[in-house]
């Protein structure tokens, strides 16, 4: 191999860096900016809150990676993380294991997931249109079922509950571990593993996919069921945080917030292309960028307005560098 | 208008289009551009059109210097160009389509539909055709479509008509129905540059030609001064003549045998057998269902009835992973759309049909490299670094990429439809090499084309279609163009070709 790669010269490295680890670069510049702005950025209790904001949503978007690299999208996270997490609630009161509910959030969301997976490729509707629906009937499943009340963690779960997402080990929270163990169980199947490569395959070329033998509706589907399983632990974790889920105001806006993420790491929104680890990196620079806005004092209604403007220009840098 | 185009080149990467080729077309004259598939008139058309800006040479309209041709430049000098593909929105109406983009208003911005409706009759009635203007587009058939697609050019008063290939879709009527259009317009001051590969429709309409092959400018006159044989000649140059498959020991174990594959409206009763180590050829013209059946064969299209066997076995019906597991791998047209996989580098590109008949899940860098470099030497590759981008190879390094892609998958037969579509013609060579080549090594091959000198390089035996029916089944020493030529259109079987 080694004749071959002489023949990559310096220039064409850079390029490829700067084509394929762009995030890594708009990482450290916003790093930079954020320290500026706030002198407390680089303490351990800053970016330890930062990691636990960031570390739930972040795992959604992992699974979101998955879904807009195969060349779909997925709407109904938010939904589908306040279904799991309310009921998951019930589970914990009345088993009293904190296990048993993480298993319940997993099964019961990748099962939801499924169902997203199996409703566009089996009843071949559009991805878009599918989670739109699902979006709306999730959510109104958990209203429903809380009668627009919360969910809240029984007094007796609280204390060990509590400390799932509050705990640390060491210095380092809970939930920066999970996230980070997550990120590299994830980057391995996409980067190591052959259901990764026919993921980055469906998305690309679809057609051509399929005249390689790969099952496409399974690829897609499954896509659906690992960000529905990854929602489901997402859900945990918030319910453990929060000790109380109220039905129509959780996980409101995370597909916003995941889809975003996915976008600042640079996997293109048309599918084929992305970075498991960019994502990872995405969203702790989406978590940044609202604690930059705060420090700079700007109105907290305008992070929605900041995050749409994100996303647009996220898109419209990744079109331009591959022309 | 007079039109002169010097010294145009034309390079895609390392592709040269078009090399120092000049042409010239005269006051109210039909132009016939004739060459072979890849050999540049399309390129050319794009260049005077517009769409591409030439590497270098000069575009002169009526002695003038048009400086940077752009679409919207040639569009005012009242250029026009009916393209071979059609280029209509289905979902809307003729009169629509006609005025796409330049509709008449009636004033704050309301479109004049009766204006439309009744200029879109007068057009149809001038080329006396009946088509009713508030038809959906996807109401019509074909040939129509190709019609209202020559309307469009017609619609408005033009000085330049540019037709590529213009009755691929039209009935004999239909064919000489345009050709007096085409001639009221020559009287009305109108040029006209006539793309086709139908020689009796080049020698009827047009008075002069210019040939081009190979992107090269190879010869211009009238064609009150050759003949059809001699225009044949110019077109193919002598490249084809010298064509000889190399000798290859003949095999009689059958490996694929296809029993009355029938899919409505595409194919019926498409039986034949394919033996070890031999390339049949399977040709046909526009509308022979030859396409379906490549497809069906390898289990992309459910077919309405019939079976394959491989090797005695019958394959699961529209099932891709049963004849991948059978030993079948597709070499698909259209290389761009159905087989290169864009966003992924070369050594995945390859890997891909391996990777779906293999059972590990996990993959190896190292393997893979390995894998690579077997290949490279098999299929002659020509690349710097296995990591780069498939977008990075010519078309002819692609394809070689996806017949290695099934080599890796372990594939004994292999369905080859339209393989050098859109490659230079160097490569087409090689593909050739490769393919006979592969056959020497005991691979089986069918290849699906359109193209009379690519069969003749490759082919042991070639079956006819005509209108999703096998017309004939022609052994070697049969294999002429005339022959192919003669089934190809509908002619009998019973009383034998024209020699």
């Amino acid at each position: 191999m080694t004749q071959h790669n002489e023949k990559m010269d310096f220039k064409k490295i850079l390029k490829k860096i700067y084509t394929d680890y762009t995030f890594i670069l708009s990482f450290v510049l916003l790093v930079i900016f954020a320290s500026v702005i706030n002198k407390n950025f680089l303490t351990y209790s800053n970016l330890s809150t930062l990691m636990l904001q960031s570390s739930i949503k972040g795992i959604i978007a992992l699974g979101m990676t998955l879904v807009i690299i195969s060349g779909q999208i997925d709407l109904s996270v938010g939904s589908l993380a306040a279904l799991v997490a309310g009921l998951g609630v019930v589970v914990l009161n009345s088993t009293g294991s904190i296990f048993l509910m993480l298993v319940f959030c997993m099964v019961f969301g990748g099962l939801l997931g499924i169902v997203n997976g199996l409703l566009v490729t089996k009843g071949k509707i559009a991805p878009f249109i599918v989670t739109l629906a699902t979006m709306s009937a999730f959510r109104s499943i958990i209203v429903q079922l809380g009668q627009g009340g919360p969910f809240n963690v029984s007094s007796d779960m609280y204390n060990s509950f509590r400390l799932v997402a509050a705990g640390s080990v060491g210095m380092i929270p809970n939930l920066a571990i999970i996230y980070f163990l997550i990120t590299l169980f994830m980057a391995f199947i996409m980067e190591k593993t052959k259901f990764g490569r026919y993921t980055y395959a469906v998305g690309s070329n679809e057609k051509a996919a399929k005249l390689t033998g790969i099952n496409t509706d399974f690829i897609k589907a499954s896509a659906f069921a690992i960000t529905g399983v990854l929602t489901g632990i997402s859900a945990f974790l918030l319910s453990s945080r929060l000790t109380s889920i109220t039905a129509p105001n959780a996980g409101v806006a995370f597909e916003l917030d995941a889809i975003a993420a996915v976008a600042i790491g640079g996997t293109a929104m048309s599918g084929g292309r992305g970075k498991i680890f960019g994502t990872f990196l995405g969203a702790i620079m989406l978590q940044m960028i609202e604690g930059i806005l705060i420090a700079a004092n700007i109105p907290p209604f305008l992070t929605g307005l900041v995050k749409g403007v994100i996303i647009i220009l996220a898109v419209l840098f990744q079109s331009k560098k591959n022309k | 208008m007079y039109l002169d185009m010097k010294n145009i080149t034309m390079k895609f990467g390392p592709v040269t289009a078009l090399d120092d080729v000049s042409l010239h077309v005269g006051e109210d004259e039909i132009h016939g551009l004739l060459g072979e598939n890849g050999a540049g008139k399309s390129t050319l058309m794009n260049i005077l059109a517009g769409t591409f800006p030439p590497a270098s040479g000069d575009i002169y309209i009526n002695g003038t210097k048009i400086e940077n041709m752009t679409t919207k430049k040639s569009h005012e000098l009242g250029i026009r160009f009916i393209h071979q593909e059609l280029n209509l929105v289905n979902d809307l109406r003729v009169y629509e389509n006609l005025f796409l983009g330049e509709e008449i208003t009636k004033g704050f911005g309301l479109v004049d539909k009766e204006e439309m409706i009744k200029r879109s009759a007068d057009v149809f009635e001038r080329m006396n055709i009946d088509i009713d203007p508030v038809t959906m587009v996807s109401d019509l058939d074909t040939s129509h479509k190709q019609l209202v697609e020559i309307a469009k050019a017609l619609l408005v008063s033009s000085s330049l008509i540019i037709m590529d290939e213009p009755t691929t879709a039209l009935t004999n009527t239909e064919i000489q129905n345009l050709f007096s259009i085409m001639r009221t317009l020559k009287k009305q001051g109108v040029s006209i540059i006539y793309i086709s590969h139908k020689m009796p429709e080049l020698f009827a309409i047009c008075d002069r030609y210019t040939v081009l092959r190979d992107g090269k400018f190879i010869d211009s006159g009238n064609f009150s001064d050759i003949d059809e044989k001699k225009a044949t000649e110019l077109l193919v140059g002598r490249k084809m003549i010298d064509a000889e498959i190399p000798a290859r020991i003949a095999s009689d174990e059958i490996v694929l045998k296809a029993k009355d594959l029938t899919l409505h409206p595409f194919f019926r009763n498409i039986s034949f057998e394919l033996k070890k180590g031999e390339v049949l050829a399977i040709t046909g013209l526009h509308g022979d269902g030859r396409g379906e059946l490549a497809e069906a064969l390898f289990g992309d299209r459910k077919m309405t009835s019939g079976d394959i066997f491989i090797k005695g076995r019958k394959l699961i019906r529209n099932s891709i992973k049963s004849a991948m597991r059978a030993g079948v791998g597709m070499i698909p047209r259209n290389r761009k759309e159905r087989s290169i996989i864009k966003d992924m580098n070369i050594l995945d590109n390859l890997s891909m049909a391996f990777f779906t008949s293999s059972h590990k899940g996990i993959i190896k860098r190292s393997e893979e490299e390995e894998r690579f470099e077997k290949n490279r030497k098999i299929t002659s590759i020509k690349i710097g670094n296995p990591y780069d981008n498939i977008d990075s190879l010519s078309g002819g390094n692609q394809q070689k990429i996806i017949v290695g892609r099934w080599l890796e998958a372990g594939s004994e037969i292999y369905i080859l439809d339209n393989p050098t579509q859109g490659i230079d013609v160097g490569a087409k060579f090689e593909i050739y090499s490769l393919i006979n080549s592969l056959a020497s090594s005991g691979k089986s091959i069918i290849i699906f084309s359109a193209e009379f000198p690519e069969i003749y390089k490759v082919a042991d035996r070639c079956i006819v279609m005509y209108k999703g029916n096998i017309q004939a089944e022609l052994d070697r020493d049969e294999l002429t163009e005339v022959n192919v030529m003669y089934y190809a259109t509908g002619g009998g079987k019973q009383n034998d070709a024209a020699q």
